[in-house]
């Protein structure tokens, strides 16, 4: 039998994600990682001495003022938001999944790099509603992570989202108990964002969601620390068992 | 925010409810709990409620909302009475109005400074904050009451003029140097705003962030002026950051609390001083540059609401909404518009009264609904645009058919053309501009690890896909540790379907080094692949980690068998020694079973 190669997980369980939404209309975008602070921040309502910007800490870049290591995906969301007002587009889904950085301290749940798979559906006013946020993660997560889990919303804060809300799921690992996990932070896109966007917000609403990755392979597949996730060690990719479907 | 269950208590007539029912009550409708440890409930208040929630009152008005309790009394809805605002013995001056929004003093005589009572100083303990003196104690208790930062001056060590203090606000001078009440000296840079005794033409505080050394309050003090004041957020959060002093009071001032709130906690702190340090307040001056600001109105249909919400709230209950979080309101042809309190600075669109029916009503209520299958600009036979990734993973689908592992790794490096600002790993301040440095170093584990994974035969061969960053650009890269001849490039494709797998629970690795042992054998021709190895199992123990079998052939009648053993603890560093003599067991319980040990 010939040498069979392995692909590390974070691409195995992208590939999932991308299915799961594929099926419910999501198309994938990318953008950069070395963003501009017009489309990390300033754009998505966080402007310059607002002390949201202490929720994120961020990598600048020497002798380049006003460019950062992108702090999350949603930057992708102000990019693609853009695109439709320049097409006159009224509805999109879009899933962006791809790498961040945060300047924290490295454990064995926190690492200075790490994926989120932000995400956005808009439609024309009344169309999408905080209430299919709610069924369009249920979904996910269900499929995602197994038929038993369960979503809830509770109120949260983020300057590009109001209403802003945080997911807990409920999720039960094989011979586990069950637990709630915080997953990351959603909401109803704020005016400000449609509007730098260039969409008018009277006629445009829609949500946004940006929950990072790794904590999702980690609990559904009993991984104890991110770090071995860039490590370039193969024994990580071995350290499951990967089986074609 | 750091809240004492007791302190919250006086708020309400009737008790608290149970632990588990106010935690539920601040997770699923106001703030999550990052503790909760006795008397102590730390929530997590963030940038948007921070003007109103950092202090006890705003959390007390928040639970007697949720949970529909009423408020005892609130300070912020009992009228302040504007007496006493002239003081020929005080002056205020202001140099720049959009740096200070509003500064109250007020000078007070004869005040007895000494240990604060139990009550106050309990609180302020409770909360994690040290007992000052009485006067000091005070003025903390009632920012961490109603949220009004506050500050204390000795006067006599202020100068005097035609029997007046003066104070004025100003921007710092180039070099200017300030200790304060900690004892450490600062040097100022020009931004940074100063309450100065103006007469003496010297600092005595820096303002919104820390009081100054010169003019301390101790037990010798009798006559004091307070400030409540309302600073520039900016500029006191530039303050901080600058001088990398962080304070209680420069978090409140960088998120804006109203410049009303100073009159409140003017009239509280005075109170609570006259009434626990005697003295006489001998009058009070109030410099309001900002007092013009008009209140602003917001408007929202119960239409939008539910609109954005996915709801079918009712006009009653927005309605039961908006009294029990006290925000007046009109309602006209089911619009609302709510005149939201001074203190509420967050409420300014109609998106922001959309949180609140939402969130206190309770986000449980909402269905989860399905996106609509079709819609505007969609139809059912919409096909999602995922193209360019499905290009990428055909790439990598190539490269796993090719024998090749995909490893990720970090994008940051010891050489670059992008250097970051503010490196977390001083050995590695860039970006990477290739992946080669970090493919040679993976490769050169792999092939250290490859005994333990791989099988015997089988050589590591790793590839990334992965962003680099030159000067003039940021691309993707494809890197193999050997080169593919007819790797194709990466294209989109929208048709390609990504090969899917199922993957197992994670087995932990250990990261003690292994060791390797060789083994090949004669037996009879027909023995029992499986049985041999169950034999070799059994013997080897737990610390036998993998198990290969590398040759079998039949000669001369007889059948050669070879295996390869791979030892490993997860919690030492083996020992030859040790591993010989497990060899020395396998080979045993072999020759027991009529192999013959070559």
């Amino acid at each position: 039998m010939s040498q069979q190669g392995r692909l590390h997980p974070i691409t195995i369980a992208i590939r999932d994600i991308a299915d799961i939404f594929g099926q419910m209309g999501f198309d994938i975008a990318s953008g950069p990682e070395l963003e501009t602070e017009w489309y990390n921040f300033s754009a998505l309502n966080v402007p310059a001495d607002h002390p949201a910007r202490d929720m994120q800490d961020t990598f600048w870049i020497k002798d380049h003022p006003g460019k950062v290591l992108r702090t999350h995906d949603t930057s992708v969301t102000i990019r693609e938001l853009e695109k439709m007002a320049k097409n006159g587009e009224t509805t999109k889904r879009m899933l962006s999944p791809g790498k961040v950085f945060r300047n924290e301290a490295t454990d064995a749940t926190h690492e200075a790099q790490f994926y989120q798979f932000d995400g956005f559906a808009v439609g024309p006013t009344g169309v999408v509603t905080l209430a299919h946020l709610k069924g369009t993660l249920t979904r996910f997560y269900k499929e995602f992570l197994g038929p038993n889990t369960q979503a809830r919303f509770r109120p949260s804060f983020f300057p590009f989202v109001e209403p802003g809300i945080e997911i807990d799921v409920w999720f039960q690992p094989p011979g586990k108990e069950g637990k709630w996990l915080e997953t990351g932070g959603a909401g109803m896109l704020h005016p400000n964002v449609l509007r730098n966007a260039g969409l008018d917000p009277e006629k445009i609403q829609g949500f946004a969601f940006g929950p990072g990755l790794e904590r999702f392979i980690m609990v559904k597949y009993g991984v104890p620390d991110i770090r071995p996730f860039y490590s370039g060690d193969i024994r990580f990719n071995h350290a499951f068992n990967e089986k074609p479907l | 925010m750091k809240v004492s269950l007791k302190w919250l208590q006086t708020y309400f007539d009737q008790p608290l409810p149970p632990a588990e029912q106010t935690d539920d009550a601040f997770t699923f409708h106001a703030f999550e709990i990052e503790e909760r440890k006795g008397d102590l409930l730390d929530l997590n208040v963030l940038p948007n409620r921070a003007a109103d929630c950092l202090c006890h009152r705003g959390i007390a008005k928040e639970l007697s909302a949720i949970l529909n309790i009423p408020m005892k009394s609130d300070p912020l809805r009992t009228p302040v009475e504007n007496k006493g605002l002239v003081n020929p013995y005080l002056k205020v001056e202001i140099e720049d109005e959009k740096k200070c929004l509003r500064y109250m003093g007020a000078l007070m005589k004869d005040v007895k400074v000494g240990p604060s009572p139990d009550w106050l100083r309990e609180a302020l303990e409770a909360v994690g904050q040290r007992s000052i003196n009485n006067v000091v104690d005070a003025t903390n208790y009632v920012m961490l009451n109603i949220g009004q930062p506050l500050h204390a001056f000795d006067a006599a060590k202020l100068k005097k003029e035609n029997d007046a203090y003066a104070i004025k606000v100003r921007d710092a001078r180039d070099g200017e140097t300030m200790t304060i009440l900690s004892g450490e000296e600062y040097v100022l840079p020009k931004n940074v705003l100063l309450i100065t005794d103006a007469n003496a033409d010297s600092a005595i505080g820096i303002a919104g962030v820390k009081g100054g050394k010169a003019a301390e309050i101790n037990e010798t003090t009798t006559d004091i002026i307070i400030e409540s004041a309302n600073f520039d957020g900016t500029t006191i959060r530039r303050a901080a950051q600058s001088l990398k002093l962080v304070t209680d009071a420069s978090l409140r001032f960088q998120n804006r609390p109203s410049p009303e709130l100073a009159a409140y906690g003017m009239r509280d702190v005075l109170a609570l001083i006259s009434e626990i340090a005697g003295g006489e307040v001998i009058g009070i001056v109030d410099e309001y540059p900002a007092r013009s600001v008009q209140e602003q109105k917001v408007s929202v249909s119960l239409k939008k609401i539910n609109n954005i919400l996915g709801s079918d709230f009712t006009k009653a209950e927005m309605e039961g909404v908006f009294s029990r979080l006290g925000l007046p309101y009109s309602e006209k042809n089911e619009t609302f518009e709510i005149t939201p309190p001074f203190e509420r600075t967050d409420l300014t669109i109609p998106e922001d009264i959309v949180e609140e029916v939402g969130r206190i009503l309770g986000y449980d209520r909402l269905p989860a609904a399905e996106l609509p299958i079709s819609n505007v600009g969609r139809t059912t036979s919409y096909m999602p645009d995922q193209a360019r990734y499905k290009g990428i993973e055909k790439v990598k689908d190539f490269l796993i058919d090719r024998g090749f592992t995909e490893i990720s790794t970090q994008s940051f490096a010891a050489k670059g053309d992008i250097i970051l600002a503010n490196p977390l790993d001083k050995a590695k301040p860039a970006l990477r501009t290739s992946l080669d440095e970090n493919m040679k170093e993976a490769m050169e584990r792999a092939k250290y690890v490859a005994p333990l994974v791989l099988a015997p035969g089988e050589k590591p061969k790793l590839f990334e896909i992965g962003t680099v960053f030159t000067k003039d650009e940021e691309k993707l890269e494809i890197k193999t540790s050997e080169p593919v001849s007819d790797l194709p490039a990466i294209q989109d494709d929208a048709n390609y379907e990504p090969q899917k797998y199922q993957l197992g629970m994670y087995q932990p690795f250990s990261i003690y080094p292994f060791i390797t042992r060789d083994i090949a054998f004669w037996s009879s021709v027909g023995t029992d692949d499986g049985f041999t190895k169950f034999i070799i199992q059994d013997n080897a123990g737990a610390i036998l980690v993998r198990l290969d079998q590398f040759d079998r052939f039949e000669k001369e009648g007889k059948l050669s068998l070879a295996f390869r053993l791979v030892f490993q603890s997860f919690d030492r560093t083996l020992t030859d020694e040790e591993v010989n003599e497990i060899m020395q067991k396998v080979t045993a319980a072999l020759a027991e079973k009529g192999y013959e040990v070559r």
